[in-house]
């Protein structure tokens, strides 16, 4: 009796230990929440130009969303903070940010991938910039979380970011 | 720039990745979310009874994780600290969904590969486990849960539950002689 008892529960066990496949969905989820409210870190955030969050979290559902956020440490050159720029792009092979800050060239910041979230960083000092996203090599996107640069002289999508408290 | 993101490294450790994120790098969060995903992802499935529960507590540990990182005392362990902030929200989540009638979402991995027939008898095992698992009271069932399927130790049960280990011994006895009990009701059913 005693071991029927035991080897039903272990069939149970059997039962249960059956890996389960939870939907891979769920990571962009996670990664739009987090990029649509960053954690409040012991580092400060500067002040500069993206500011509408709730944007954000929209975008991400919609696959394409930017955040700028500085690093703890990382200026490389004094007066400089380094920022991250991010983009879900699960479909994207390839993704690059260009602007003003490296003379609109790919080749200059490319951005790497993780389960389609797509990073790279960059110095900026206190300006005012344009930028997009290169994706794919051909498709120009503009940070729909951002302010569209509406004095864009080339007639593609492109945003603005605005670095330190003297710009706007 | 000079800061590498490695974030396409999806062998990097939890530290290595924990460390990133402390420095800003986001993407490394994505990398940990898609480890652990599955592997919590059993727990919550089971502890609550309901996929669509459980990828909730799921999203929203991963979440609470990222946001109290810093508290992340031994990033080497981030497995596990994670998995206390899983069991916890369990809790919160499985209080409200006992007020509901509870789904069960069979593994349709589990039965991939079997003839109809061997499918029809592992869903009623299936089926049967689940509602035997149910009936449990949530203490009972989370120790269960932490002792057999995830294959914990008692003391590290302790600490993520909060409970003293002679109290887990005993909800995992009362555990099993109650899953016997149920399961052979539905066999005489």
């Amino acid at each position: 009796m005693f071991d029927r008892d035991d080897e039903l529960v272990d069939r149970v066990v059997r039962q249960l230990r059956q890996p389960v496949s939870i939907d891979p969905a769920l990571d962009d989820r996670v990664m739009a929440e987090i990029a649509a409210d960053p954690a409040p870190r012991a580092t400060s955030r500067p002040r500069f130009s993206l500011r509408p969050w709730p944007w954000l979290a929209a975008a991400a559902v919609l696959g394409a969303i930017i955040i700028a956020r500085p690093w703890t440490r990382g200026a490389e050159n004094s007066g400089s903070n380094a920022f991250q720029f991010v983009l879900v792009a699960p479909q994207a092979s390839s993704v690059a940010l260009v602007g003003d800050f490296n003379d609109w060239d790919p080749a200059r910041s490319p951005m790497r991938t993780a389960q389609g979230v797509w990073a790279t960083t960059v110095p900026l000092a206190p300006g005012r910039y344009r930028y997009a996203f290169l994706v794919n090599g051909v498709e120009w996107r503009a940070d729909p979380g951002a302010p569209d640069a509406h004095d864009d002289e080339f007639g593609t999508p492109s945003s603005v970011i605005t670095v330190g408290g003297n710009g706007s | 720039m000079s800061q590498p993101l490695g974030i396409d490294s999806v062998e990097a450790s939890d530290a290595e990745l924990v460390r990133r994120v402390r420095t800003g790098d986001i993407g490394a969060y994505s990398t940990l979310v898609a480890r652990y995903r599955n592997r919590l992802g059993r727990y919550a499935v089971h502890m609550l009874g309901d996929r669509e529960d459980a990828e909730e507590a799921l999203q929203d540990s991963f979440v609470r994780a990222y946001r109290s990182l810093d508290r992340c005392d031994d990033p080497a362990r981030f497995g596990a600290w994670l998995y206390g902030i899983l069991v916890n929200r369990c809790r919160t989540s499985g209080a409200r969904a006992a007020r509901r009638r509870r789904m069960f979402v069979r593994d349709a991995d589990a039965l991939n590969g079997a003839t109809h027939a061997d499918q029809a008898d592992r869903v009623e095992w299936s089926d049967t486990v689940n509602r035997a698992l149910a009936r449990l009271a949530p203490e009972y069932r989370e120790a269960f849960l932490l002792k057999h399927v995830e294959d914990l130790e008692y003391d590290a049960m302790a600490r993520l539950t909060g409970a003293g280990v002679s109290a887990l011994k005993m909800r995992v006895k009362r555990a099993r002689e109650q899953l016997q009990r149920f399961l052979k009701e539905a066999e005489h059913v």
